[in-house]
């Protein structure tokens, strides 16, 4: 059974993401969330949860930051709210918070996701004896080598098939260092729509912003998987994360509905090739103008990046 | 009259890239050293020891009191985590103090192939909570070094909440993201930053341009009065030199020196300043002052400039390598004393640069001994009287003005 996991945005793009069939919203605060597409309150996380019981559906709420002490000292009081309003999955990045969670006993599973750090399939099994229920798979390992993790894997892999992937992240604010040092003031959060270009490469178009939790930059292109689900789902990936964070509003529910088309149609024995093409070009043409696609580093041969 | 204040002593931890360089950072006053192994490190181009270097090591380290620690910080891909056990168990047989690691993997692996054999978190794990050290501590690791974005405070907030070991870092150059949160290199240039093919790509110049919704690309340098600079990552390095007695009032165990890449002379110079203001705070820390002499040392070594990451808050402009950089005076490493003779006030020298009769040169040794002097005179090996010391490691000898001692450096600034 694939399990279709969305970021959200707002309380009408939920219900929209719902509406197309997604299986679990992915939604929480910024405080102990990366890079997410909207910050939720605890109020309107509730909402969410109760959406979600409509449709049959969960959320899944972000603690993937890594944490320095201020945080970890409110993060607990955070996490037993969240089992009030009803939560029952998070995910986590940073030890600390697993140790919390164990410590405390709380009534939370946890998905491990330490971005791309997570590589390999012995690591998540050390994470899965500490009771991880799943493991958000590091973008950088290539679909050979998935193959064989994946079997190894004794909880369920996550594999992002659509979205950004981030591929730096530093405490430093480093575009407002920048600035100042040229002498600008700009804004450098995600909606001044910053870019880098590397050297001898202008055509490149590295997103990169600040916010609370320092400089994120993203890769050139952003994933779509969509040509390979078939793949993912003969090697036994069955989790697909759709990451919305630069794919605003409506455009992302679309593009959302296209990869529950294809789960039901993998699913119920109907995949058609011809159909997948034009699934992938409706996700190629409700992609933001500014922003590549490509399979990232899914076709690499295990060789290639050393 | 005070009672004396019970405080513990910091281990100085000294990068080691190859053999000789082991020795002279104990030799130097480092408690312990780091190295790489042939394999599962991140220094893919630092120099790494084979087991048999590594026993001369652990051997010579013993007679100091000191202790080898092996980098084995990767992050594993499938397939990489092979043979593994056997290299953790050699490690523990050749009596290797601790093995360094980030990956849950190869902890795991350590813990229970090799067990005996303590593990230190690497600072690749980014660890930056008391939490994460409680975590870890029961598992069975012996220590952690601190993800180096965790500030003094946070330091001793740490270590009141954990009985962990803690390392921190304290002196040379330091990723800009998160450890091992990075993989600008992998996607930019195909190399592995976790698997020790990291290209730099931090220290690159970029373009940075906003491009609305849509719309068209928007260079920020171009931007009516600002200054000619590309967009950069690159910091400068970090000297605590100036804070020793915080970090030893936080209660950190060991304080590490980055460089496993770097000189001789590098790593002689840093252990020495650090082992120096060390023993001088532990002496007397009532009457404790940075010595200008221990900054001036390490500016003769230092390659950027240097500030203290985020110790003391969260690094701005100044601590990143923008526009015109301070010239810093260069010194070449020229040479090492092999004997002395107390009669006759001669040093018998091994030259490592090329050096003249005429020249001003400084020797320097452990506990911060050193002395500057002209070369008046020098004869090579069969007595003849030379000018210039041209081969690289000829024997001479050489009348010097301070006594010396066998292991003592000799550097010359540059010109």
């Amino acid at each position: 059974m694939i399990q279709i996991t969305a970021t959200v945005e707002s309380k009408e793009q939920a219900k929209a993401l719902l509406e197309a069939g997604v299986d679990t919203l992915y939604a929480g605060g910024s405080v102990y969330g990366l890079r997410l597409p909207q910050s939720f309150t605890l109020e309107e996380l509730k909402e969410l949860v109760e959406l979600t019981k409509e449709y049959d559906a969960k959320l899944v709420v972000p603690l993937n930051a890594i944490m320095h002490p201020e945080k970890m000292s409110h993060i607990l009081s955070y996490m037993e709210n969240l089992v009030e309003i009803g939560v029952e999955e998070v995910e986590v990045g940073d030890v600390g918070v697993i140790h919390l969670i164990r410590k405390n006993e709380l009534p939370l599973k946890f998905i491990y996701n330490a971005q791309m750090i997570v590589t390999n399939a012995r690591q998540i099994n050390f994470w899965a004896r500490k009771g991880a229920v799943k493991a958000v798979l590091g973008r950088e390992v290539p679909y050979l080598e998935m193959k064989s993790l994946v079997k190894a894997s004794t909880i369920p892999v996550e594999v992002l098939v659509y979205g950004a992937t981030c591929i730096h992240q530093s405490l430093r604010p480093l575009v407002r260092n920048y600035e100042n040092f040229i002498g600008v003031q700009g804004d450098t959060s995600k909606e001044a729509n910053l870019f880098l270009a590397e050297p001898r490469k202008g055509g490149t178009h590295y997103s990169i912003y600040e916010d609370e939790h320092g400089t994120h930059i993203f890769a050139d292109n952003d994933l779509n998987l969509m040509l390979k689900l078939k793949e993912l789902y003969e090697i036994g990936v069955y989790d697909w994360k759709l990451d919305g964070i630069y794919t605003p509003g409506m455009d992302f529910v679309r593009i959302a509905r296209c990869f529950v088309e294809a789960k039901e149609a993998l699913e119920n024995g109907q995949w058609d090739e011809a159909q997948v093409q034009q699934w992938n070009e409706t996700i190629e043409k409700l992609h933001p103008a500014q922003r590549g696609l490509d399979e990232g580093f899914y076709n690499y041969d295990p060789d290639e990046v050393k | 009259m005070t009672e004396k204040r019970q405080l513990k002593r910091p281990e100085v931890l000294a990068p080691a890239g190859t053999l000789e360089k082991l020795k002279t950072a104990i030799h130097y006053g480092a408690d312990a050293v780091y190295i790489g192994g042939n394999s599962y490190g991140l220094r893919s181009r630092a120099g790494n020891f084979s087991f048999e270097e590594m026993k001369e090591g652990v051997e010579f380290a013993n007679q100091y009191g000191a202790k080898v620690y092996v980098a084995a910080n990767m992050v594993a891909h499938e397939g990489d985590l092979e043979g593994a056990g056997e290299f953790f168990r050699t490690l523990r047989d050749i009596g290797i103090s601790a093995v360094i690691i980030s990956d849950p993997a190869f902890i795991d692996i350590c813990l229970t192939e090799a067990p005996g054999l303590p593990v230190h978190l690497s600072t690749q794990a980014s660890a930056t909570n008391a939490e994460t050290l409680q975590f870890w501590q029961e598992e069975g690791l012996e220590r952690a070094v601190l993800g180096r974005e965790v500030s003094m405070e946070e330091v001793r907030k740490i270590r009141e909440n954990t009985d962990l070991e803690i390392e921190v870092f304290i002196h040379g150059a330091m990723c800009i993201s998160y450890s091992g949160r990075c993989t600008l290199s992998n996607h930019m240039s195909k190399r592995d930053a976790n698997r020790g093919g990291c290209c730099q790509s931090c220290r690159w110049k970029y373009d940075l341009y906003e491009m609305p919704f849509g719309g068209e690309r928007h260079y920020i340098a171009e931007d009516g009065q600002v200054k000619e600079e590309e967009f950069s990552m690159s910091a400068v390095d970090m000297s605590m030199i100036e804070h020793i007695p915080d970090l030893i009032e936080a209660g950190v165990d060991s304080l590490k020196i980055e460089g496993r890449m770097k000189s001789i002379h590098y790593v002689s110079t840093v252990a020495n300043v650090y082992k120096a203001a060390v023993n001088s705070y532990l002496e007397d820390p009532e009457h404790y002052e940075t010595k200008q002499e221990w900054i001036d040392e390490l500016w003769k070594v230092a390659q950027r400039e240097l500030a203290t990451g985020f110790y003391y808050g969260i690094p701005d402009e100044n601590a990143q390598l923008f526009g015109e950089r301070r010239k810093i005076p260069e010194y070449k490493f020229i040479g090492e004393v092999l004997a002395y003779d107390d009669a006759t006030k001669m040093a018998t020298i091994r030259q490592r640069n090329r050096f003249y009769v005429g020249d001003e040169i400084e020797f320097y040794g452990p506990g911060m001994r050193h002395h500057e002097q002209t070369v008046e005179k020098m004869w090579n090996e069969d007595g003849e009287s030379i000018e210039v010391a041209p081969n690289p490691m000829m024997i001479l000898t050489m009348p010097v003005t301070e006594p010396v001692q066998v292991g003592d450096m000799i550097r010359k600034r540059k010109k």
